[in-house]
């Protein structure tokens, strides 16, 4: 069967347009083809070239600066000199990254501080939407909105500095309600026990505001009848939160959580880099901070690459599963 | 909520709980700034001792903001941040508009292939040193191209406006082409017009990420002159690169700015940063709310 269909194809473009009629369906189908195909390609050249022209300066920003990296990361495989050309070393840089204790070290780091965001910042955004949800006044809700938001707008350089500030030891705010409550000061920023921690707070006061916002719609989508009905049946507040709202905005959850796995391999390179100092690095240093400082300040180009290579690899598996998790569970997936 | 007066007391002490975490997490997030303000404000007899708890300036001078604002570097700064972000906007907003504009054609073919190539650019990202080296081939390095084009065009943006683009009504489309408008004059005098809010929302998108980018302008711009305001705060105060700012004979002489106190200086440093922030920030609030809003209720 499959070689007579084969034949049929070739004997078909072969006579061109005369149909070879045995098996009526197939042969309708294919002789014309070859030419009807460069004529609807150009039909459809003629209709389509201003949107194609349109996109080019698009299409050309993302092939060089998304496309040609990605050849570029070939440098992980390769001895880099100084003198080109490179030489092709297969895996020897990634048997050197992976037989090194810092890279552990980093690895470990990375994953502490993302757990510790999933766990302690990952929720506050939904309480803050569930609290924001109770306030009547639609005035005070509106500004109590627009102050936390703020800081969501702010780059990392301004955050860290704003932090340096309230937690100086001297003169910081922070420190400043622990010695009027009879405590001594500890100096956060270089305290090895407490600088992930300054992470955490930090990312809350970055974003519990602005997270909100998502938890906030899904709660406003929630039908007005559901806690009519629980009012009826004479749910007090905590119940009304408990069976109504919650429920309802479950799948938003779900679908950010998610997520926000899918980034568990970043950790936030713009927040780390600008939290470091010389004192805290070992304890903060995440992938990326180790292949900005490996790359770019110690030249071990391909190393650097390696390690970048290899938290792209694991990053978008992980994206990937979390994008596919959660589209099967909820319907929304990253994009 | 007609029900206020069914209220019980308990009720009411829940709700003044609520309202008071609020309010805390209103001081939580705005003390620190304001604090940095008014030590800023501050007179500089004042600033030595003053306390991080407090948010009103300890008598008043406007020293620390003068003296900053008339600094080489910090103009130099403002100046890179001021026409770096104002390029990377337009070219953001006219790039993402008309590639978007092509994406959102639904017989457009290859359109399926272009969706998946840009989604594959959100999801595998080779890291730093290769886009370095990239920089490095294309002779950028150290020039303020490498910064301005970095995400000039942002794929999630990207998707916002095809999914803008793909609501337009048919018929006004169709309306312009019986008019015998081509292609093109169908984008710029049809589309774009009635895209106004989204562009509008796009280009605020755009202008925060661009104005607050430092990381890029670290790696890529040697010079200090073509440094952005974000890369001179960073050494100021991140770094605590005193004499950047202060000036080495000033140091050592203890003239002019070695004069002021450091902790107001830098404190002023970050509220020049943010203040173009500030200055559009009920835009933001109006835009970015709503679009966040539709873009993740759509989903």
């Amino acid at each position: 069967m499959a070689a007579g269909s084969g034949q049929k194809i070739v004997a078909a473009s072969s006579n061109g347009n005369v149909p070879v009629t045995r098996n009526g369906m197939l042969d309708q189908d294919l002789p014309a083809e070859g030419s009807e195909h460069a004529g609807r390609f150009l039909a459809g050249f003629r209709q389509w070239w201003p949107y194609y022209a349109m996109m080019a300066p698009g299409l050309l920003f993302f092939f060089i600066w998304h496309y040609v990296p990605i050849w570029e990361a070939k440098m992980a495989f390769e001895n880099v000199r100084i003198i080109p050309p490179n030489i092709w070393v297969g895996w020897k840089n990634f048997e050197v990254l992976f037989s090194s204790p810092i890279f552990y070290q980093v690895l470990a780091n990375t994953l502490i501080i993302s757990g510790m965001k999933i766990l302690f910042v990952f929720p506050v955004p939904i309480i803050v939407a569930l609290l924001l949800n109770e306030v009547r006044s639609g005035k005070l809700r509106g500004a109590v909105q627009s102050a936390i938001y703020l800081p969501h707008f702010l780059s990392w350089v301004v955050i860290a500095g704003v932090f340096i500030a309230l937690l100086s030891p001297t003169d910081g705010a922070v420190n400043q309600i622990q010695t009027a409550m009879g405590f001594e000061p500890v100096n956060y920023m270089t305290n090895t026990g407490t600088i992930r921690w300054v992470l955490v707070v930090s990312e809350i006061w970055r974003s519990a505001g602005w997270d909100s916002l998502l938890y906030l719609a899904a709660i406003f989508a929630i039908d007005p009848q559901l806690y009519e009905a629980a009012e009826m049946d004479g749910a007090n507040r905590w119940q009304k939160i408990w069976h109504v709202t919650i429920p309802g905005i479950v799948p938003t959850i779900a679908t950010l959580f998610i997520l926000n796995m899918g980034m568990f391999l970043s950790a936030d390179l713009n927040q780390v880099i600008n939290m470091q100092n010389a004192v805290n690095a070992s304890t903060i240093d995440i992938i990326d901070t180790y292949v900005y400082r490996m790359g770019l300040s110690t030249g071990e180009y391909a190393l650097a690459t390696a390690a970048g290579l290899f938290k792209a690899v694991i990053g978008m598996a992980l994206v990937l599963i979390s994008h596919f998790v959660s589209k099967r569970l909820t319907g929304k997936g990253v994009w | 909520m007609a029900s206020q007066s069914r209220r019980t007391p308990l009720e009411r002490v829940e709700y003044v709980l609520i309202v008071s975490t609020l309010l805390l997490l209103v001081v939580f997030t705005l003390q620190p700034l304001l604090n940095l303000l008014a030590l800023s404000l501050s007179d500089a007899s004042k600033v030595a001792g003053f306390s991080g708890l407090s948010i009103f300036p300890d008598g008043f001078s406007p020293d620390v903001w003068l003296l900053l604002l008339q600094h080489p570097n910090v103009q130099r700064g403002i100046f890179n941040s001021v026409w770096m972000t104002a390029t990377s906007v337009v070219i953001g907003v006219l790039g993402t508009a008309l590639m978007a504009w092509g994406m959102s054609r639904p017989g457009l073919p290859g359109r399926r292939l272009i969706f998946i190539l840009v989604l594959v650019t959100i999801v595998f990202e080779p890291g730093i040193i290769p886009d370095y080296f990239l920089m490095k081939r294309m002779g950028l390095l150290n020039t303020p191209w490498s910064v301005i084009m970095y995400k000039a065009i942002s794929a999630w943006y990207l998707i916002i406006l095809i999914r803008f683009f793909e609501e337009i009504p048919k018929e006004l489309l169709e309306a312009a082409e019986l008019d015998g408008a081509n292609p093109f004059q169908t984008f710029f005098m049809v589309v774009l017009p009635l895209a106004k809010p989204a562009l509008a929302t796009i280009a605020l998108f755009y202008l925060v990420l661009h104005w607050n980018e430092f990381f890029r302008a670290m790696i890529y711009l040697n010079d200090q002159s073509k440094w952005p305001l974000q890369v001179v705060l960073r050494q100021f105060v991140i770094e605590g690169d005193k004499i950047a700012i202060v000036g080495a004979n000033n140091v050592n002489n203890n003239l002019g700015l070695a004069q002021i106190n450091i902790r107001a200086l830098k404190a002023g440093m970050i509220l020049i940063t943010i203040l173009p922030i500030l200055a559009i920030y009920p835009l933001i609030l109006k835009f970015f709310t709503k679009g966040t809003m539709s873009g993740a209720l759509k989903g």
